[in-house]
């Protein structure tokens, strides 16, 4: 909100139009599926080029995303040792093929992008503004209720931290008794689910109480979203540049 | 001054028999400041879900600004502005300045409108640069002070605060004890339950004990608070005397 309250903020490609922006991602991520190699890496090289410039924060931002470079690692094994064509080197019944090489190389950089990609529009973009995108999108569907779902995007956003604190209180509360000792999976639930869900269904009482209180209704003041030129011009940029991608 | 909440015979009896309010009648003068203190259990949350129609009376009537809440709940809660015991579990929006801004846009402002209410009330309870926070990471005197910003925002004329000092240390009461003395000089009617009398006993012009879900006592602050210790209420010393917790 405080961003939509500040219109006249000095313009950068982040601050793209979210809607343009959201388009712009959809659009990439169906190209890559169609992109080759050089394509693939001349798309990734300009944030490569950004990472290594702004490498402080980069050792601690791989750590957090091991689990990216395991999915990328089984993806690269499982396609290197399952495509057909010209054995490489073999491994008893399975063969590391030529095309097989080729295609997992091709695999790995396309999930690289969606990473990357997805990964920056969601640093750039306030949880607010996706809200009001998806809104947007779907206020021309007949029979969605958009404003209903756009609050329950906000509410989910806004919920899942919360569960993870009050599973992590729950714990806490648990093992301070010593509940930790339990060894069963079916007393672990009954001890520790239990409570949780009750815990949840009660904060979501609460919170239902709270908004009513503050005369929630769906129709609301709608989120303002303006495109203006440079945005057009930025987003026929990204569009000319994912077309030279797949040109390549 | 005319009153701006009139109770009449209020009773109250939850789903599964528990009697919360048996009886209750009352008038709040408006831009009056009332404390309303009882035990643990006393009907006091459960009268105050009735000002702005979160609850139905299973008999008598609520009146605010002369029109029945059970007939005019949304009027109602654009009058009555909630401060819930648990500040926590009011957040609605990802961010602070989301979150103030949910009752205005529920109101349909416009959106320079709501802008301007989240700015004024969010300044106004010291929260101004905390706008692109996420709400979950506040301190607890912050969260109260953002569920009043949020309260403001939508411009009542009465306040009701259920428990606002709970988990709040000595700093957190003040701030949130400052914010409801300018909102009564500013001449909005409040009214806050509490336990803890020594708080706000100061500046209330009102006390009323509350008892088993019965009015037990009604008046002058210093009066009635001396006869509080028989309702389970502790009696603040020098009780008499109104030392604020503001100087
Ligand atoms: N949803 C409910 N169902 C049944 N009984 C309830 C419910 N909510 C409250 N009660 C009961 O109604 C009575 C009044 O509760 P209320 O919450 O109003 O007390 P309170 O004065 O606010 O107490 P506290 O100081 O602990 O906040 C209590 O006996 C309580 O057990
Ligand atoms: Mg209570």
């Amino acid at each position: 909100m405080a961003e939509l309250s500040t219109p006249h903020r000095r313009w950068t490609p982040a601050r793209l139009d979210v809607r343009l922006k959201l388009a712009l991602l959809c659009t990439a991520s169906l190209a890559s599926l169609q992109m080759q190699l050089y394509g693939l890496l001349g798309l990734l090289l300009p944030f490569a080029l950004l990472a290594i410039a702004r490498r402080a924060s980069l050792g601690a931002r791989i750590r957090e995303l091991r689990w990216v470079f395991w999915i990328l690692a089984l993806v690269f094994a499982a396609r290197a040792l399952f495509t057909e064509g010209a054995p490489l080197v073999s491994l008893g019944p399975v063969a590391v093929t030529r095309q097989g090489l080729q295609e997992a190389v091709n695999a790995c950089l396309r999930l690289a992008l969606m990473f990357v990609l997805g990964g920056v529009f969601i640093g750039l973009t306030p949880t607010g503004e996706i809200k009001a995108a998806v809104q947007w999108y779907l206020r021309p569907i007949p029979g969605v209720p958009a404003a209903r779902v756009a609050t329950m995007l906000g509410l989910i956003a806004r919920f899942i931290p919360v569960i993870f604190a009050e599973a992590a209180r729950t714990s806490e509360a648990q093992r301070a008794r010593l509940g930790d000792r339990r060894r069963s999976p079916v007393g672990r639930l009954a001890t520790f689910g239990l409570p949780l869900v009750r815990r949840i269904v009660l904060s979501a009482d609460r919170l239902a109480l709270a908004m009513e209180a503050r005369c929630y209704s769906e129709l609301r003041t709608e989120p303002e979203l303006a495109a203006r030129g440079r945005d057009f011009l930025a987003f026929g940029l990204g569009l000319a540049m994912l077309a030279v991608a797949l040109a390549v | 001054m005319a009153a701006i909440i009139e109770i009449r015979n209020l009773v109250h009896r939850f789903a599964d028999g528990t009697t919360g309010l048996d009886g209750v009648s009352l008038d709040i003068l408006a831009g009056s400041f009332v404390v309303l203190a009882g035990a643990n259990g006393s009907g006091k949350t459960t009268l105050l879900r009735h000002l702005n129609g979160l609850l139905t009376p299973t008999s008598g009537t609520v009146r605010v600004a002369g029109l029945p809440v059970a007939q005019n709940r949304l009027r109602a809660r654009m009058q009555v502005g909630m401060i819930f015991q648990d500040a926590e579990s009011q957040i609605v929006g990802e961010t602070v300045a989301a979150d103030v801004a949910f009752g205005p846009e529920n109101l349909r402002l416009d959106r320079c409108e709501v802008d301007r209410r989240v700015a004024a009330a969010l300044a106004a309870v010291g929260l101004e640069a905390a706008g692109d926070r996420r709400p979950h990471l506040l301190s607890g005197g912050e969260k109260r002070r953002l569920s009043i910003a949020g309260v403001l925002a939508m411009q009542p004329q009465v306040l009701v605060f259920d428990e606002p000092f709970s988990n709040l240390d000595y700093s957190g009461v003040r701030q949130v004890l400052g914010r409801m003395v300018d909102l009564h000089r500013a001449g909005r009617t409040l009214v806050v339950t509490t336990h803890d009398l020594d708080k706000v006993l100061a500046h209330a012009d009102r006390l009323i004990l509350l008892d088993r879900g019965r009015i037990a006592a009604d008046g002058d602050p210093a009066a009635v608070a001396a006869a509080a210790e028989a309702f389970g209420v502790r009696c603040p010393p020098l009780a008499a005397e109104r030392l604020s917790w503001l100087n």
